[in-house]
Parts: structure tokens; C-alpha cells; sequence
């Protein structure tokens, strides 16, 4: 039997995806490896009854050059830990359990002999994919992971695929969304994606002009913020954007994420738990900063707010020419680390490099924005508001 | 082995409950469950097996403790981020160890669900509320989880109630063997019991198992216990199950039975949503809001009218 390498996407889809498929595909194939994908995640080998092409597809040059720049071909659904199944027994009780061994029988059985799994990185399921690639690695599957994610707080790699073409998206919606709010004298309170680090609120804030970003990093103090947006608003400036990352946390309760505020949503559907999955991990808050923020510098700055989340739509999209790249290079190197005897590793960009760093070292890890660097500093030369007015300046 | 001497997992033992059963009653919570209702709220009462919880407000920090991020912790499963000092969990790794991880954290932010007990044990705690029982008519409630998956215990523990004057009634789903809640019955003076949906397709949706055989053990429950007394329940959950057309159903289903001595409904709460966070699951019905007054009181009066009562004000 040919030696085979399996592709698989974890739970969540981000810009270039078919990039990364097609990158381990045509790389794979000029080094003689047979290449299949296994859609959602490892959904496709353990339920194949549920896919009409059996769950595993065989990808061949045709198969990667046809793939379209959009999208993921082998899905983002996969929402069900090989470690803990939902199952219905005989005798119709609901329980978990454990089908990692079945799923590498069924992967030794195909001649599978590396896979590479694309992880992130999301509120939803935080380090979940790669806890389970970690513990199926223990088990004996040379895995080598491939880092997503639109937040960039992988720790490993100064630059996640996905990462760039949310940036773009989110700079863009927050563009439109700042010249609206002007011309209706509001202020639009704007959550993006960001549960650990504030990258993408701050980069995003700042090439948007946002008149204050909250992140992460810098708990925030709103009557700080409220008398920063007041003082604008006095000198003629009216504010009309603030930025918030969704894992922003005030001073007085620094780490307690804001209560879910609004009422039915997504959870009406009885399908909802393709939504939030079987085995993930925390509780979906998005959009409860932006709501419980935009009512608290209401009442403290008296000018009308307006909340938004952008949540999944800089989630989505075609990806930027960095991550057609990035995706190309991410899936060409993972070939070469399973080549060079390095599985059990996640990829890592440091740049110019594109190297591996061993899974243990790679979980439990969050790259934060550094209140020392280059973009907090920049924050504070030009006023932008980061939540206080003590310590560095983060204040005009 | 005598009977006081039979152990079970216990979840928790509640004082001074007056919501499950009649009088001032003592709840007893067992651990397992054969369904995963995505609106319950004991997410720690599901598991057939103790399980550790993590609640970080308690923990002192890495710096002054420090302990669960060594061995015997399992690898990964315990982790301090950068610039941070209070300890996370990854639960994917954690969930790996039993309930020894318990025993490392000197501050109790990591605590275990479930302990197993002997049937004098929990005895002994229940009796401590005797005079209650007494003056109100109360007793104690064997709840869950599903109590009625421990079988052997809750038999030998209702029998040994029984014996001490004590009244007996428990909670349950009904997705049990017969042969499981029969065992049971024998010594119960209330059940109180859940008709979650009516349908079966939709009960599979919500709950994970349809409710076929569920519906089937109500039945020949009724049947073989005339002089039991059934009390009907349904969790209230807004978009699911508050409509009349599953209260009338239920209805339908009950009323024939006259041992079916009432029919509740219980308005749905969030009470069980901090406790996910402490298990690292996912509360699947965080944006649920809980019903209506007026839908309450509505669906009320139709149960109300069944049954031939004025409606409650």
C-alpha cells in the first residue's frame, strides 16, 4: 500500500483554508506521498455513513489546482472529539465516549501514516483542537498541526493564516461603520473577535482612527474612557468608534467576562450544538461586551451608543494575498516536517523562517500584544484612548 | 452486605427544599444521567463517575501555591499564562485524571463532584432534619442526575427511609430500564416525573434519546402502582416546550390515570450556567431567557381546568 497522508480542518472556518489544503497536497505529491482529505475534522472517518462520498476524499493535482480560493473544501463543521462522542447506547441512554482508538485502527487501515490537521484558535473552542491533536499524537499519530486563527494568539507563530485577511475585513467594517455613526451623531461600541489578545482590536482600531480600544491586555476604567470621550465630544470632536476585543475586562473585575445580555438567539435552533459542538469548552459570550459596555458609557457619557459585533463576518471571506501565501507555505512546510521525522509539532512562522516547535511546548500558550511595543506605543503618541489615562500615556 | 451498607455515588444532599414533593423535604442528588438536556441545570450530575471542578475565584495563584502544575497533575492539564498568575485548566487534558487532582489544591478552587456514601450515611444527614418532616409532612426526595440508574442503592435506601418513618419520594426522567424504576417503586410514595417533549423526534433533538420507552414506563408505572402517587412535570423551556400543544398532550397522557395526582410546570432557570463554566462544558441554552409570566399562566389555567380546579393566582 502507498504511503498516505490525511488532511484534516479543524472546527471553524478562516481565509485560506484551500490554500493550506492545496499547498500539503501539491507539496505531498512531489515527494510520492498519496494524499487524502477527511472532512470535518475527523468527522469524515469516524461517520463516514454521513457524507456521500464515504467522508474521505482523494486529492490528486487536479483535485488541489481546481480547489477554489474561497472556502474550505474538506469542510469546518467538525464540532465531535474523537475523545468524547455522544452516543446512544442499546438501551437508549445518552452517554460519551471515547472512540480514539477506532479512529486510529481506521486510519492505520487506510494506510494513513501522517495526518496534518489545521487547528485554531477561537472563543468557541479556545485550544481544543490542539489538546485533542496533542492526545492523539500520545497515542501514536505522527500529526503535524498547522495553526488558524483571526484573533493571531497562537503563541508559536508570530503570524496564524487567517489572521491577515480578518484585519482587512474588520478595517473595512469598521471604516463604514465609524462614517455612519458620525452622520448620525452616535457612538457605535464595535466587539471583533479577540478573546485572549486585543491584535486585532488594536491593529484594526488603529487603522480605523477608533476614538478608544479596549483589549485584553489593558483592563479598561470606564470612567476613564467616559471622560475622554466626553472631552471630545466638548472640544468639537464628537467620538464616534470604540473598539472593544471580545475578552476585554474592566479594572474592577479584571478576568470576569461581561453577563450575556441579550435574549433568545442563537440557541433557538435545535441544531444549535453544530454550533457550539459537543466538545467544546467555554461559554459563547460574543457580543455581550459590546452590549454591556454600549449601555455603561451611555449612561456615563450621555451621548447614544450603538452596539455591534462583527464576529463571524471577519470570520469569513476570500483571503488576502498574505494568506494565499501563508496558506501555501503552511501546508508545503507541514509535508517537509512529517519528511524530516518531526511529527508531533505545530507549524511556526518566525519570520523570514518557517520552522515546527514541538505540540507541549505550543499548548497552553497565548501570544499577547506586548504594552511595551511598537503598537501601544503608537496608540499612545496619537491619543488613541486604551482604557485609562494613568501609566503610559494611553490618553491625548 | 446489609443494606444500610450499600454505597452510591451522591451528588449532594439539599436541605430544606420545598419544590420537589410535598412539606419541607430533604434532597438527596445522585449522580449519572442517561440524558443530556441542553437546558439542564446539574451539568455536574451527569457523569457516571466523580469529576473534578474548577472554580477560579478561589485559586491563590502560581506564584504562593503553584501545585497543580506538576506532577502527579497530568501534562498540560493545569497552566498559567503569561503576565498571569491564577491557574487554568485545560480540560481536554484534565479530564484525563480522577479525582486525586482534588486533593492537590490547598484553596479548594479544585473540588470533586460526587462522593460515594452508604445508605446509613446518608441517612444520617437526612434524619438530622426529622422534625421538619414531621410538622409539614415533608421526607426526602431522591433526585439527580436519574436516580433511578442506581437502582440497588436507591431501592435499599428508600426501603431503609421507610423503615426509619421517613416518606419517600424521587425525581426522575424515566429513560431507565423497567425493571430499574419497578425496583424503585416499591418504596416510593411520590414520584415526581418528567414529560420533557411530546414528540420523539424533538426529545431526541433536546434531550439526546427519544421517548418511547420512557412514555412506555410512565404508563405501566401508573398501572402497576395504583397506590403511588405521580406527580407530572414539565422544565418550561421558552421555543421548546411552552406551547399547548405539548401541555394538552401531556394532558392526554396523564389524565386517564388517577393516581396522576397534579401536573407542574417548572419555569425554566439559569441557575445551572456558572456551574458549566466550572466543568468546562458548553451551556448549550446560555441566551434562553425564561418564559413569560403570562405564558405561564396561561398554560396554567389549562392544566388548572383539566384537572378541575380554579386557576392559581
Amino acid at each position: 500500500m502507498a504511503k498516505r497522508i490525511a488532511i484534516t480542518c479543524g472546527g471553524g472556518y478562516v481565509p485560506g483554508l484551500n490554500a493550506v489544503i492545496a499547498g500539503a497536497t501539491l507539496a505531498a505529491l512531489r515527494a510520492s506521498w498519496e494524499v487524502v482529505g477527511v472532512h470535518d475534522g475527523f468527522d469524515g472517518v469516524l461517520f463516514p455513513e454521513e457524507y456521500a462520498d464515504g467522508g474521505v476524499m482523494s486529492l490528486d493535482r487536479r483535485a488541489a489546482e481546481a480547489l477554489p480560493i474561497a472556502g474550505s473544501a474538506l469542510g469546518t463543521g467538525a464540532r465531535r472529539d474523537p475523545f468524547r462522542i455522544r452516543a446512544v447506547t442499546a438501551d437508549n441512554a445518552v452517554k460519551e465516549v471515547d472512540r480514539s482508538d477506532e479512529l486510529l485502527a481506521r486510519l492505520s487501515e487506510a494506510g494513513v501514516k501522517a495526518v496534518i490537521a489545521v487547528v485554531g484558535g477561537s472563543a468557541i473552542t479556545g485550544s481544543h483542537a490542539m489538546s485533542v491533536a496533542f492526545r492523539l499524537h500520545r497515542k501514536g499519530l505522527p500529526i503535524v498541526c498547522i495553526p488558524k486563527s483571526v484573533e493571531n494568539d497562537i503563541a508559536v507563530t508570530s503570524l496564524a493564516f487567517g489572521y491577515d485577511s480578518a484585519l482587512g475585513y474588520a478595517t473595512d467594517a469598521l471604516d463604514r461603520i465609524r462614517a455612519a455613526a458620525r452622520d448620525v451623531r452616535r457612538l457605535a461600541v464595535v466587539e471583533v473577535p479577540g478573546a485572549e489578545a486585543g491584535w486585532l482590536a488594536l491593529q484594526a482600531g488603529l487603522a480605523a482612527r477608533a476614538d478608544a480600544v479596549l483589549i485584553p491586555e489593558i483592563p479598561y476604567d470606564i470612567p476613564s474612557v467616559a471622560r475622554m470621550l466626553r472631552r471630545a465630544r466638548d472640544e468639537g470632536h464628537p467620538p464616534s468608534l470604540v473598539v472593544v476585543a471580545q475578552g476585554a475586562t474592566s479594572r474592577e473585575a479584571p478576568g470576569e467576562a461581561a453577563a450575556p445580555v441579550s435574549g433568545l438567539r442563537k440557541s433557538l435552533s435545535p441544531l444549535s450544538d453544530l454550533r457550539f459542538g459537543e466538545g467544546g469548552r467555554v461559554i459563547d459570550r460574543s457580543g455581550a461586551v459590546a452590549e454591556a459596555l454600549a449601555l455603561e458609557l451611555q449612561r456615563s457619557c450621555d451621548i447614544e451608543t450603538v452596539p455591534l459585533n462583527l464576529d463571524h463576518l471577519v470570520r469569513t471571506g476570500t483571503p488576502s494575498a498574505l494568506d494565499r501565501q501563508l496558506g501555501l507555505a503552511y501546508g508545503a512546510g507541514a509535508v517537509d516536517a512529517i519528511e524530516q521525522g518531526r511529527p508531533g509539532s505545530v507549524m511556526a512562522f518566525q519570520p523570514p523562517h518557517l520552522g515546527s516547535v514541538p505540540l507541549a511546548e505550543a499548548l497552553n500558550r497565548v501570544r499577547r500584544v506586548p504594552l511595551d511595543g511598537d503598537l501601544v506605543r503608537t496608540a499612545a503618541a496619537i491619543g488613541l484612548c486604551l482604557g485609562h489615562d494613568k501609566g503610559a500615556g494611553h490618553e491625548r | 452486605m446489609s443494606a444500610e451498607a450499600v454505597r452510591g455515588l451522591v451528588l449532594n444532599i439539599q436541605h430544606f427544599c420545598t419544590d420537589d414533593g410535598p412539606g419541607i423535604r430533604t434532597n438527596v442528588f445522585l449522580k449519572f444521567c442517561s440524558l443530556h438536556c441542553k437546558w439542564c441545570s446539574n451539568p455536574e450530575s451527569i457523569g457516571p463517575k466523580p469529576e473534578i471542578a474548577y472554580d477560579s475565584r478561589k485559586c491563590i495563584g502560581a506564584k504562593a501555591c503553584g501545585r497543580c502544575l506538576k506532577a502527579p497533575a497530568p501534562e498540560g492539564a493545569f497552566y498559567v499564562v503569561e503576565g498571569e498568575d491564577t491557574v487554568r485548566v485545560n480540560w481536554d487534558l484534565a479530564h484525563e485524571a480522577g479525582g486525586e487532582l482534588a486533593a492537590l489544591c490547598p484553596a479548594g478552587a479544585i473540588s470533586l463532584f460526587g462522593r460515594s456514601m452508604t445508605v446509613d450515611e446518608v441517612l444520617q444527614e437526612v434524619e438530622q432534619d426529622g422534625t421538619f418532616y414531621r410538622e409539614s409532612g415533608g421526607g426526602i426526595t431522591l433526585s439527580g442526575g436519574e436516580c433511578l440508574l442506581q437502582p440497588d442503592f436507591s431501592a435499599a435506601l428508600l426501603r431503609e427511609a421507610r423503615n426509619r418513618g421517613i416518606s419517600t419520594a424521587i425525581e426522575t426522567a424515566g429513560n431507565v430500564p423497567w425493571e430499574f424504576m419497578e425496583k424503585v417503586l416499591h418504596h416510593v410514595d411520590v414520584m415526581l416525573h418528567d414529560h420533557k417533549l411530546t414528540d420523539p423526534v424533538r426529545h431526541k433533538l433536546w434531550t439526546g434519546a427519544d421517548n418511547s420507552r420512557i412514555l412506555a414506563n410512565f404508563k405501566k408505572a401508573y398501572e402497576t402502582f395504583p397506590d403511588t402517587k405521580f406527580i407530572a412535570r414539565t422544565p418550561l423551556i421558552p421555543g421548546v416546550n411552552d406551547d399547548e400543544e405539548h401541555i394538552r398532550a401531556v394532558l392526554a397522557f396523564i389524565r386517564p390515570h388517577a393516581n396522576v395526582v397534579d401536573y407542574q410546570l417548572l419555569p425554566y432557570h439559569r441557575f445551572g450556567a456558572s456551574k458549566y463554566g466550572f466543568l468546562g462544558k458548553v451551556y448549550e441554552l446560555q441566551d434562553f431567557s425564561p418564559p413569560a409570566q403570562e405564558t405561564l399562566e396561561r398554560l396554567r389555567a389549562i392544566i388548572a381546568e383539566s384537572f378541575g380546579r380554579a386557576p392559581a393566582l
